[in-house]
Parts: structure tokens; C-alpha cells; sequence
């Protein structure tokens, strides 16, 4: 039904011309939910597919704060501004469902790109890291390198993003499996100065009690990193997340164990690609293939790899290895075309 | 709401008391809410001109409703400012308020208008404790509401695991999605109605008195028999109501009551709570309250948001274009002011 | 003589410290490990930094809501500058902590000259240096920071002591010289008690205002330039978490809100309490669900502890007289 809708919707949107701005060209809008380094990949993506598929636009629109309020308001904007797609990396699972829900009521094809929305909702897909998923393989890498009984620290985000509780779930479960322990979860770390507060007082009275360390957010990872290069313990193994630069000097160095890569780039690319097909006729298959992850039914996942100190140089050929796979069948597998 | 007619002070010197029809001419112009009423009109025309979406429909709405949300959030902060006091928890009290609303709706399937005064209930509550300790303690409410800021949106944040309620009673999540007229918001129909309220209270009550004479001048106000105390509680009691009216609408707009949707300990609605009542006129130390321009001031604050969001100004610069803009309208404001005092004056 | 030392600003704070250090070394030995303290001067170090950076406004009455706002300006000016230009590190630092004076000069000028509220100006000002910071480094942090910054962030000159510790030893010194001992301190304590009275002494309230804001500006941009050392990395976030951080600790120390009143050993030492406590939670594995709410009870707590002792010296005082 919500196809059947989203088709109507397109077609009404054809023929209203003051929002489809003179023609009827996709316009697809990128919102991170703040500024993040995470992120910086969208806007070369959008700009790649934008040129490549002849889109009207795919611009990186960033909230110029993490606030659920200030996202909504730029969403609210961007309609006004006349842009017709939008893939939006939701402020709150729960709390940008409304919004999302007006938009695809304007007939614009909005998709969840790099973290979800909680079903139920408008959106046609989401497209990203399962973020539970990728703590549980993280924390599996780390029990191959440390093996049965190993104790390990968990450093997080904050704890208002429910994806966060998903995280420290997820570890806990891969740990009870690999019959490991979690000894200890620190969160509300996504700022620089608690964060390198709270994880150099952690390893100052617990680094010969800790064998292994996984952290699932950026800026933990990243003070992590440091602080293991600063007491030059290569004991303790540790899995980070992403791809910033200290995090892979120190998997190149040893400091590190590996990273969890996720694929920003493929998410932006992909998905302005696929929303100017679903404005131009396509429809979602019925029986698409989508995955589930604890959030929704109707998840593609946008690639996840563990990069050890081997793969760490040529990290960006992998991750856009699987960005073309990803896409070479993306339209069969995924879309409707007429 | 008319002209000056919210804004209330105690101990207006006599002089202006007989006052000519010029002097009131005069007063009006000077008012806070003239000048921002002058504001709001000048920069809708340069946004409009630059943007002509700006007045779209759609635009409008969205507009009223974001600011309506942002006005209660000023007003919640408003009736603390004028005992001279502030009140950081107001973010993380309407998140508690609505989480406990949503808890009310979705766990005990209440009805709505029963879990909408039950998270009214704990606002009170929340604001309530708040001026209890501070009264009790003797202590800055800047730091008493620094602490219970962390503490309630802690107990809240271990109490719900970070889950949202989405189980919320459709006919009160149509309110924040009903548009009348095509562009009103009933939610800033809700803000206007407390804002009504509210400036009766101050101008028409003897309580609305005693809160300003409190904050006017504490020792003066216990000398002639007013209960400071109570009366000081009585206003962190009102500011925990308001902000869990502004927090239940945020619930009735995102059909659910989601604990981060103040950001982390409530943090994000600090600055509307400010800018609402510091551009319209309040004095920090208390004593002098401007309901109406409270409102105008959340409202500009909004638009101007919205304004730069629509101009497209450099995405990364949004910001600092924010705070210029901020910084104009205060210095135009003072400008104007000293303006028109020196012409009158010469 | 004892009756004085029990009335000083520093003494509350400091016998929550001594209870707190001789609880939780009981507990867990560890605590007393050299590198644990070279991990809790650390933050103090540059804590302090932010402290002090809000204290000298809270003396002259007002608030300086930029504070954040301007050290992580510095911090990342002083990163891009070594990164993007090669400029060498000292000087790099001087033009960083310039910038922050400049930043703090304008909050100052607008401030004395429009007689509108600090509370106002800096609430403005704070969004237009975030925004240029985001507008610079577009949420991307500068990496190439040299290693003499790194180890001056990081490494100790006398174990457990680190290099970071001079800066806030060296500021608190000036600072309680400027405020104890020198006139232009006399005259900022001045305004800050009544600005009005003081403005009839003879003193350029105009003056103390702007010169009271370079110099928060000065601290905060010195303190985002240790955290830049500390992280090894110019992030542009520094500075979003300083607000509370900056109102709690000269508070908990003593300092009046209402201006007039502030305590240099008081304030280092409300952030002592605010960093070991931020270790103990850690220490003791606390349900990171719970960490907020427990922050904030040490909050209340040590505050109350303060007044209590206040409100004890002012019936002991009040029993003297009678």
C-alpha cells in the first residue's frame, strides 16, 4: 500500500509544478543528524551519483547541531526549498519517524541511510550499518585474537541514542558466546574530554585486569587508540569502529587490533541512485530481500568488514569493492522497474 | 495581547504615572515587544525577498508549530527569571514529564487527557523538588537546577533503559500533525492560550504580584508580609508545568515520547529558553516580566532559524550567521531605544 | 586563628577531597598509583584551565556562556595553523591564545559599550565561534599535530607530574596574585560586588569589564590548547562539554554568582572534586546508567557541604558578637 502511495504521490508531485521547481529533476537532500566526520563521505558521494545519473541535485545539507529539533527544522526546510528525496540519517530511531512520515506524505521517497528508523514507518528502506550487528562481529574478532575467558571493556556513546543500548547488548551477547566477559561498560563518552578522562582513569587502575577492549562509537575509538599508543601496551587487544586516521596509524603500529569499517560512502552513493529511480517509475519489489535488525524489517545493509593490520592500507578499495557489488545488482534485486 | 499591555513592573516611577497620551505613545514605541514586533516584520520582508518559499504554506506552519514548542520551553524559563533565579532542569524535567506521560499511555493505557495531566503532575512535581531544595538549602538555584538537571534525566535515562514509548493515543498525535486554517498550528493556539494565562496571572492575581515582588527585591517583599519561600517554590512548581506542557508537545508532534528529544541531560532546550525571554525584555535579576515578549522573542529566534535554513547560507557557517543575526537584533533594539529616548528627551 | 581557617572558601572542598582520597585508596589501591595521579592531574590540569576561564567573569557579576565556544575555537586554530600553514608550535600557540584574547576582547567591548547583559552577548557570541570553528574544519579534525605537542599533552617532566600541570599552576598563581594582590584585581572583585559604587570610587567599570573577558578568553584558548596536546589531535568538539564543568567547580569552591566573591584555591579544587569523583564512578564500575545521577548528587552534596559550613560560621560568628 505505502508503494502504491509513494506512486500516486510521485505522480501528484509531477503536476504541482511549484514544488517540483520548474522541472521535474530528482533533488535528493543528505542530513547526517550533526556534524561528523563519519558523514564527510555523503557529499562527495551525493556529488559522484548526482553527476553520473544526471540528478538534479544530491546535497549534503548538515544540521549545524546534534538536536533533534534543529534536524526536524532543516528537514521542514528543505521541503520548502523544493528538494524531492531525502535520506536521513534519523536524529532518534523513534523520534524522526514523524517527520519522515510528513515527508513521504509530500510524495518524496525518504530512506533511513546509515543508522534506522524503527518500524513502523514511511521510509522505502534503510540502507547502513547494522550497528548491533557490527558490535557483535567486532566483539567476535576480538575473541578469535583472546580466546575463551578473556575479560573485556566496552567504551560507548551516549546513552540517550537507543542505538547505544543495542551496541552493549550486542557485546554482551558475542562475549556470552565466545565465553568471554564483559567487565566493564563506559559510556556517555562521545565528547573528546570525558572521554579521554574516563578511558585513561579505566586503564590506570584497571589495565592489568582487562585483556581486550572494543569500542562501538567514533570518538571512543579514537581516544582509545591514544591512550593504548600512550602506555604502549600491546597486551590489551582492542577493536575500534570507523576509519578515522588515529585509529588506523595505531592498527598500522600495533597498538591496535583492527577497526570495524563501515561504508559511508557507499550509503550516499546507492541510495541518491536509488531514490531518483523510485521518482522515475520504480517501485520496491514485494519480495525484495530485505534483512532485519532490531530495528526494522526492511534493512539493506550497506557493508561492514573488519580491517586488521593487513587490510588497513587499502581499506578504501575494500569498502568500494563493496559499494559495486552492492550496486551491480542493486536494481535487480532490489527495485521494480517498469 | 496587546501592545504593552504584559509587560509588568514593579516600582514604575511616578513621573510616568501621570502619563499623557504622549508618554504612552512613547512607552510603546520603546517597549521591548514594539521593537521586536519591528524585528519580526524586517527580517520576514528580507527573508521573503530572498526567498520567496519563506511564505509558502507549508513553510508557515512549520514555522508556528517549531516555535510554539520553543515559546512554551521560554515561558517554562520566564517564571523562574523573574525571581531573579534560572532553572537549567527545564529540559530534562519535559523530558521526564513526557516520558512519564508517554509510560502513562502506553503501559497503563490510559486515556490521553488522563496521561497528559499525570506528565503535568510530575513537572509539577519535578519543578516543585526544585524550589523545595533551593529554598530549603538557601543555595543558587543555578546550581541546585545544574545538579537536578543530571539527576533527573538520570533517574529517567536508568529508570527507561533509553526506550521510547511509542504507543501514543492517536487523537493526541493528530494535534501536532492538524494544520487549521491551513497554517495554524493548534499547538501554537496552545501556546498562546498559556501565554494568556500567564500575563492574567501576572497582572490580574495577587500571587502574580508576590512572584514579582519577590524577585524585585526579596527582603523588601518578606518585610511586607509576602511567604518568599512559597512563593519562590510556587514558580519552579510552575516552570516544571510548563516545560512538561512543551515536553507533551513534542510527544503529540513525534507520536512518541522519546528520551533524547532535549539531547543529552536536556541540554538542547537551554538556548530557546534564554533567548525567548532575555530578547523579550525579562531582566535577569528578576522583577520585570514580559509574557508577550517572551513570545515574540522565542518566535524571531525561530524564524530566524528558519530564515538562514531556507537562504541556504553555507552549510557549515549556519551558525555563526545565527549569532550575528542575534547580535543585530539586540544592538538594533538598543539603537532604537536610545534613539527615540534622545529624540524625546531633546 | 582556627575560626579563620574554618570560614576559608577552600577548607569545605578540601575536606571533601581528604575524605574522598582516604576512602577510595582504602577501597582500591590503585588509586594512589603514580600513573593514576599523572591520569588525575591531567584533568585537572586542563579542567582548572576552564574553571578559572568562568571564575573571572562569575567575579565581575556577569557569565561568560562562550567559554566552550572559545577554547575550541583556539584549539582548532592552533591545530589547522600547524597542520594546513607548517607554522611552528610556539608560535602557533601564541597566535591561538591571541585569538582567544581577541574572541574574549570582543564579548568584553560588547558587553561594556551596549550594557546589555553577558549572559546575552555571550549566548550570541558562543554560536558565531562554533560556527566559525564548524564553518573552518566542516566537523573534520586536524590531525598532524608535532610530536613535542603530543608529549608536552602527555608525558610527565617529574614522574607522576606532567608538563600540562605548569600552565595551570603558573595561571592560578597569577591569578590569585592578580586578585589578592593587584589594584586592576581590587577593582574587578569591585564591580563585581556593586558595580554601581564602584563606578563612583573611580574605577573604569568599562575597562575592568573588557579586560576581564581577555583574560577568559586568554585561559579558555590555553585550555584548548592543552586539550589539543592531551588528545593529540585538534577535534572540533573541544569545548561543546566545558559549560557545567565551568560553573560547577568555582561554585563548588566558594565563588558568589552574583559577582564580588571568588576563590583561586577554592576553584582548583572544586575540580579536583569533580575529577576524582568522575574517576571513582569509573573506579567502581558504576551502571553507566546511573553515572548522571549520581554526578549530580555529588553536586548537591559538595555545595551542601559548603553551605552548611557557612551557615555554621555565620551562628558562630553571630554567638561571638552577642
Amino acid at each position: 500500500m505505502q508503494f502504491k502511495r509513494l506512486i500516486s504521490a510521485c505522480l501528484a508531485l509531477t503536476a504541482i509544478p511549484t514544488l517540483a521547481l520548474a522541472d521535474s529533476s530528482t533533488r535528493v537532500a543528505l542530513i547526517p543528524g550533526g556534524p561528523h566526520p563519519y558523514f564527510a563521505a555523503w557529499e562527495q558521494a551525493g556529488a559522484d551519483a548526482a553527476a553520473k545519473f544526471g540528478l538534479g541535485a544530491a546535497d549534503y545539507k548538515v544540521p549545524q547541531k546534534w538536536e533533534l529539533g534543529l534536524q526536524n527544522q532543516m528537514l521542514e526546510s528543505l521541503v520548502t526549498q523544493g528538494y524531492n528525496a531525502f535520506l536521513i540519517f534519523p536524529g532518534d530511531p523513534v523520534g524522526t519517524v514523524a517527520i519522515a512520515n510528513e515527508l513521504a506524505d509530500t510524495g518524496a521517497p525518504v530512506m533511513a541511510l546509515a543508522g534506522c528508523l524503527k518500524d513502523p514507518s514511511d521510509a522505502v528502506f534503510c540502507m547502513g550499518t547494522d550497528t548491533g550487528n557490527s558490535a557483535y562481529l567486532g566483539t567476535k574478532e576480538l575473541l578469535k585474537e583472546l580466546g575463551a575467558g578473556a575479560k573485556i571493556a566496552h567504551f560507548t556513546g551516549f546513552l540517550v541514542d537507543p542505538n547505544t543500548q543495542l551496541r552493549i547488548d550486542a557485546v554482551n551477547k558475542a562475549a556470552e558466546e565466545g565465553g568471554a566477559e564483559v567487565i566493564q561498560v563506559i559510556a556517555d563518552i562521545d565528547a573528546p574530554e570525558p572521554a579521554e578522562e574516563k578511558i585513561n582513569a579505566y586503564l590506570a587502575a584497571h589495565a592489568a585486569d582487562v585483556d581486550g577492549i572494543i569500542t562501538t562509537a567514533w570518538v571512543p575509538a579514537v581516544v582509545a587508540s591514544s591512550a593504548l599508543r600512550k602506555i604502549g601496551d600491546k597486551r590489551i587487544k582492542m577493536v575500534g569502529i570507523d576509519h578515522d586516521e588515529v585509529v588506523l596509524k595505531a592498527i598500522k603500529d600495533g597498538f591496535v587490533h583492527g577497526t570495524m569499517l563501515q561504508n559511508p560512502y557507499g550509503q550516499g552513493y546507492i541510495g541518491s541512485y536509488a531514490a531518483d529511480r523510485l521518482r522515475s517509475g520504480c517501485t520496491v519489489k514485494a519480495d525484495a530481500p530485505f534483512k532485519s535488525n532490531a530495528l526494522t524489517d526492511k534493512f539493506i545493509d550497506s557493508g561492514t568488514v573488519f580491517a586488521g593490520i593487513n587490510d588497513v592500507d587499502d581499506y578504501v578499495g575494500s569498502m568500494q569493492a563493496i559499494t559495486n557489488t552492492l550496486f551491480a545488482d542493486f536494481e535487480s534485486t532490489y527495485l521494480d522497474c517498469k | 495581547m496587546s501592545g504593552t499591555g504584559q509587560e509588568q513592573s514593579v516600582g514604575i516611577p511616578p513621573a510616568e504615572q501621570a502619563s499623557s497620551a504622549r508618554l504612552t505613545t512613547l512607552r510603546i514605541l520603546l517597549s521591548n515587544e514594539f521593537g521586536l514586533l519591528v524585528l519580526i516584520v524586517l527580517f520576514a520582508i528580507i527573508f521573503s525577498t530572498i526567498s520567496p518559499a519563506f511564505l509558502s504554506k507549508f513553510s508557515l506552519y512549520a514555522l508556528g508549530r517549531t516555535s510554539a514548542v520553543n515559546i512554551m520551553i521560554g515561558f517554562s524559563m520566564m517564571v523562574v527569571i523573574i525571581t531573579g533565579g534560572l532553572n537549567l532542569s527545564v529540559g530534562s524535567i519535559g523530558v521526564c514529564a513526557a516520558m512519564f506521560g508517554g509510560l502513562l499511555m502506553q503501559a497503563f493505557a490510559m486515556p490521553w487527557p488522563l496521561a497528559v495531566c499525570g506528565g503535568l503532575v510530575m513537572g509539577a512535581a519535578l519543578g516543585a523538588l526544585n524550589g523545595f531544595i533551593i529554598v530549603r538549602s538557601g543555595l543558587h538555584s543555578f546550581i541546585i537546577t545544574l545538579a537536578t538537571m543530571s539527576i533527573f534525566f538520570g533517574v529517567m535515562i536508568f529508570l527507561t533503559r533509553a526506550e521510547s514509548y511509542r504507543d501514543i493515543s492517536p487523537a493526541f498525535t493528530s494535534f501536532g500533525r492538524m494544520k487549521l486554517v491551513g497554517i495554524i498550528s493548534p499547538l501554537l493556539l496552545v501556546s498562546a492560550l498559556a501565554g494568556v494565562l500567564l500575563s492574567v496571572l501576572f497582572r490580574y492575581t495577587a500571587l502574580g504580584r508576590e512572584m514579582l515582588a519577590t524577585g524585585a527585591n526579596e527582603r523588601a517583599a518578606e518585610l511586607s508580609g509576602i511567604r518568599v519561600n512559597r512563593i519562590i517554590t510556587y514558580c519552579h512548581l510552575l516552570s516544571g508545568v510548563l516545560a512538561g506542557v512543551a515536553g507533551l508537545m513534542l510527544v503529540s508532534r513525534t507520536g512518541a515520547a522519546i528520551p533524547s528529544m532535549a539531547g543529552q541531560l536536556g541540554q538542547d532546550w537551554l538556548l530557546p529558553a534564554f533567548l525567548g525571554p532575555v530578547l523579550g525584555g525579562t531582566l535577569l535579576t528578576g522583577g520585570r516580566v514580559s509574557v508577550l515578549g517572551t513570545f515574540l522573542g522565542s518566535f524571531l529566534v525561530t524564524m530566524l532559524t528558519t530564515g538562514l535554513l531556507l537562504m541556504q547560507v553555507g552549510a557549515f557557517w549556519m551558525q555563526t550567521y545565527l549569532g550575528m543575526l542575534l547580535l543585530a537584533a539586540v544592538l538594533i533594539d538598543m539603537v532604537r531605544r536610545s534613539y527615540l529616548t534622545r529624540r524625546k528627551l531633546i | 586563628m582556627s575560626r579563620r581557617f574554618w570560614e576559608t572558601d577552600w577548607f569545605g572542598p578540601l575536606m571533601v577531597i581528604v575524605v574522598a582520597v582516604a576512602v577510595v585508596s582504602a577501597l582500591n589501591p590503585s588509586f594512589l598509583s603514580p600513573f593514576n595521579i599523572q591520569v588525575l592531574l591531567l584533568a585537572i590540569a586542563v579542567n582548572a584551565m576552564i574553571a578559572f576561564s568562568q571564575m573571572i567573569i562569575i567575579a565581575i557579576g556577569q557569565m561568560n556562556l562562550s567559554v566552550g565556544a572559545i577554547g575550541g575555537l583556539s584549539a582548532i586554530a592552533f591545530a589547522g595553523m600547524m597542520e594546513v600553514w607548517g607554522i611552528p608550535w610556539p608560535i602557533a600557540a601564541i597566535l591561538a591564545l591571541a585569538l582567544g584574547v581577541l574572541a574574549g576582547v570582543a564579548n568584553g567591548v560588547l558587553v561594556a559599550l551596549t550594557g546589555i547583559s553577558a549572559f546575552v552577548i555571550t549566548l550570541a557570541s558562543l554560536s558565531v565561534y562554533k560556527g566559525v570553528n564548524l564553518g573552518i574544519t566542516e566537523a573534520q579534525p586536524f590531525y598532524k599535530i608535532p610530536d613535542v605537542v603530543k608529549g608536552l599533552g602527555n608525558d610527565t617532566f617529574f614522574h607522576p607530574l606532567p608538563w600540562l600541570i605548569i600552565p595551570c599552576v603558573l595561571a592560578a598563581l597569577l591569578l590569585w596574585y592578580l586578585l589578592n594582590r593587584l589594584p586592576l584585581g581590587r577593582s574587578i572583585l569591585a564591580v563585581g560586588g556593586n558595580e554601581h559604587a564602584a563606578e563612583l570610587s573611580g574605577i573604569s567599570v568599562r575597562r575592568v569589564v573588557i579586560v576581564a573577558h581577555a583574560i577568559s578568553g586568554l585561559l579558555a584558548a590555553s585550555a584548548g590548547i592543552m586539550l589539543v596536546g592531551r588528545l593529540q589531535l585538534g577535534q572540533p568538539t573541544i569545548g561543546d562539554d566545558w559549560l557545567i564543568l565551568s560553573f560547577a567547580a568555582p561554585v563548588i569552591g566558594g565563588a558568589i554568582l552574583s559577582g564580588g566573591h571568588v576563590s583561586v584555591a577554592g576553584t582548583l579544587l572544586g575540580v579536583a572534586i569533580v575529577a576524582i569523583f568522575t574517576q571513582v564512578l569509573v573506579l567502581f564500575n558504576i551502571d553507566p546508567f546511573l553515572v548522571q545521577v549520581v554526578l549530580g548528587v555529588l553536586i548537591l552534596w559538595a555545595v551542601g557541604v559548603n553551605r552548611f559550613r557557612e551557615v555554621r560560621a555565620l551562628k558562630h560568628s553571630a554567638q561571638v558578637a552577642s
